[in-house]
């Protein structure tokens, strides 16, 4: 099968590793996948195309803006790609009804924002996607579409460790979750740990714009606690980068917006962590993280008493590393992208 | 016929006057025009409707991508009016390669985020039929429609002679005529032109009376544009305090020909992108409704093609200063030359003339 992904293509940000992935997995597989628009050198490895009519399926990738779909850039597709053939994987659960989670994390403002957004997709596709497991809508259809390359795996002891602790990540409605459990966690363990590093956008400046969109809340964050605690933030890094931007820490963390959590969202880094050369530790219920992960994965939830297992990650990675192994051999098998190919044709198909 | 135009209106900026007149002429002519959407309280005399089955064709007039309506009005419109009755008109020449005057260009991919070809394959799909306001349209598969025109019905004070006309004219100076020279249009690429007139006209500032620039970003370049090195938008704050220039916002499209005419002289500028096209705008034909006597600041092949014979008097070239103390010393002969325009304009640029050259192309 043909597959065409269309989506608001950022180097640091977003589903790029996905499709990259896809593109290499469908390779392997005899498919081919590529994403609209043309050749850029920012995006290695991935294939363009613009040819709409050599393409079975066109997928939207839907996060969360939805300006990039402009009626110019929409035209064409919706005058030579039939309705039937049209799909939006709805990555950050806009589709669902107007969620906010503890008065904080939101997936639409209001209503009329939802309703938006909805028209916008109701227009494009009958076939809604998720990933994740458990949608909230029965017309929406499950895929997990994020999974596991191999391909991305850093060789241990090819990255100089320059840090005990690596956040990668966007400062993207995650500010609470970090100041109220982890940022205490690492206060009490301070003294015990070397370097700590901040790895994305926006842990120290809120973007262009969002105080007027209303968004500030989803940008907060605290210079200088950040100080007082000795980490440092570097800039974002480019799709290419993110596992060798996490193999420069003892342990990378990962952290999930409350709304993911609470809608069991998949994202990229769920499995780029793993191919990192690190000892991952995702700050997810461990029962989701054995879910998705397999019986290993509950070991590497941040869940309870964070501190503790911060300082055990970092004092006994050999402890850790039979427990990553396992969760790799787990991700190998149930979320390849070579898995993931499969059940995105499916559904497609379906 | 029954018409729809797609496009944005808004009041200060782009096509809201034009659309107004075919809906106003092809009323008269017996043909039902509108713009698709629904009815807005903030343009009363613009009919909408959003039964696109009730129409015969569809014309997209474009200057940005949002011009384009959003999903799912885009999707409904695809798929309810055919591919053969769709008509695009190409306000800004996107639908070309990539062409770059001074800094300006017909795809600004880094502020609306598209490249050439997306414009190119978008038009493509959208529509059988291309059009672009220029006599000349560089690709053998666009024709040429001016869409903007002339409307003599606007002119505020059509007078019998040039005499009378240069009476008037000295009569109000410093008196009924606030402004010595008024420009109504936003900073958009058309700062290098504005800063050379300015220069130019500066040694004579104290005999021209104030003047003054309306619309938008005249008063200092915009944040983001210096965020993001953007020059479409620059602006000089020292030397419009030198000129003694005055800025001010926007004006509204029903109420730009009063005001220029509160000016003895208003300068007609288009961007550098649309000089290299020839591409027309709302503005070259507003100007000469208005009481006051434009200042063509355009190249020479524009002004004939367009404007007729007389309008190379109005045309100040590289002696601005030199034309302008001539047309103060005797306004009569520039007068004449303002009235002969109009005539020749309401002769071939006419909206009722648009209204036909469109039905032409609509068959």
């Amino acid at each position: 099968m043909n597959i065409l992904f269309v989506m608001d293509k950022r180097t640091n940000a977003g589903s790029i590793q996905a499709v990259a992935s896809y593109v290499r997995a469908g390779d392997e597989l005899g498919h081919t996948i590529a994403l609209y628009g043309q050749p850029d050198p920012k995006y290695p490895g991935m294939r363009w195309s613009q040819d709409l009519g050599k393409f079975d399926h066109v997928v939207f990738i839907c996060e969360f803006g939805i300006g990039w779909m402009s009626g110019l850039r929409m035209s064409r597709i919706l005058t030579e790609v039939p309705r039937t053939k049209r799909a939006i994987l709805d990555a950050d659960g806009m589709y669902n009804p107007v969620l906010c989670i503890d008065m904080y994390d939101r997936n639409h403002r209001d209503d009329h924002g939802r309703a938006f957004w909805v028209g916008h997709c109701d227009a494009l596709a009958d076939k809604i996607l998720q990933p994740t497991c458990e949608p909230l809508q029965p017309t929406v259809l499950p895929v997990p579409f994020y999974g596991y390359d191999p391909s991305l795996r850093v060789e241990p002891g090819t990255r100089p460790k320059s840090f005990d602790i690596v956040h990668v990540g966007h400062n993207w409605w995650r500010w609470r979750e970090v100041s109220s459990s982890l940022l205490p966690a690492i206060e009490r363990i301070r003294p015990q740990l070397d370097g700590i590093c901040f790895v994305g956008l926006w842990w120290d400046m809120v973007p262009a714009g969002a105080r007027e969109d209303g968004l500030e809340i989803a940008f907060e964050f605290d210079l200088v606690r950040f100080g007082r605690l000795g980490i440092q933030i570097k800039p974002a890094v480019p799709f290419t980068q993110v596992a060798s931007a996490m193999s420069e820490g003892r342990v990378t963390i990962m952290t999930q917006r409350p709304l993911f959590r609470r809608l069991k969202l998949l994202t990229a880094k769920y499995f780029e962590i793993f191919c990192a050369d690190t000892i991952p530790l995702v700050m997810l219920d461990p029962a989701h993280a054995e879910s998705v992960y397999g019986p290993a994965g509950r070991e590497l939830a941040l869940n309870g008493n964070i501190a503790d297992k911060l300082l055990d990650a970092v004092q006994n990675p050999h402890k850790y590393q039979d427990i990553v192994r396992d969760v790799r051999r787990h991700l190998a098998k149930h979320h390849s992208y070579h898995n993931r190919t499969q059940q995105l044709i499916e559904v497609l198909r379906a | 016929m029954k018409i729809l135009f797609v496009s944005r209106l808004e009041r200060s900026a782009r096509a809201v006057r034009p659309i107004t007149k075919y809906a106003e002429i092809g009323k008269q002519l017996g043909h039902e025009v509108a713009v698709f959407g629904e009815p807005r309280a903030d343009f009363p005399s613009v009919p909408h409707a959003m039964d696109i089955h009730a129409f015969d064709v569809a014309i997209f007039v474009i200057y940005e991508a949002w011009d384009f309506p959003d999903l799912p009005h885009l999707a409904h419109l695809l798929d309810r009016m055919p591919k053969e009755r769709r008509v695009i008109i190409d306000c800004t020449g996107t639908y070309n390669e990539t062409i770059s005057a001074e800094h300006d260009s017909n795809h600004l991919k880094k502020l609306n985020g598209h490249q050439s070809w997306e414009w190119i394959e978008g038009f493509d799909a959208v529509a059988d039929k291309i059009v672009q306001p220029t006599l000349r349209p560089l690709r053998q598969d666009v024709r040429s429609f001016l869409f903007f025109g002339y409307d003599p019905s606007a002119v505020v004070r059509a007078y019998r002679s040039a005499n009378e006309a240069a009476q008037e004219w000295l009569s109000q100076n410093g008196a009924g005529k606030p402004y010595g020279i008024a420009y109504v249009g936003h900073n958009w690429e058309r700062w290098g032109q504005v800063r050379r007139f300015l220069e130019a006209i500066e040694p004579l500032k104290d005999r021209l009376g104030a003047i003054h620039l309306r619309g938008w970003a005249w008063d200092q370049r915009p944040e983001w544009a210096i965020e993001h090195g953007f020059e479409g938008v620059d602006v000089d704050p020292a030397l419009l305090k030198r000129v003694g220039v005055k800025t001010g916002e926007s004006i509204p499209f029903s109420e730009v020909i009063d005001f220029q005419g509160k000016a003895r002289f208003c300068p007609v500028f288009h961007r550098p992108l649309f000089n290299q096209l020839g591409l027309i705008t709302n503005r070259t034909f507003e100007t000469f409704c208005s009481d006051t006597i434009p200042l063509l600041m355009l190249p020479d092949r524009v002004i004939e093609d367009i404007y007729g014979p007389d309008a190379c008097h109005l045309a100040p070239g590289d002696d601005v200063a030199g034309r302008l103390e001539d047309m103060m010393r005797r306004p009569e002969f520039y007068w004449d030359a303002v009235l002969k325009t109009r005539t020749y304009l309401a002769a071939h640029h006419s909206y009722a003339r648009r209204f036909e050259e469109l039905m032409a192309i609509l068959d």
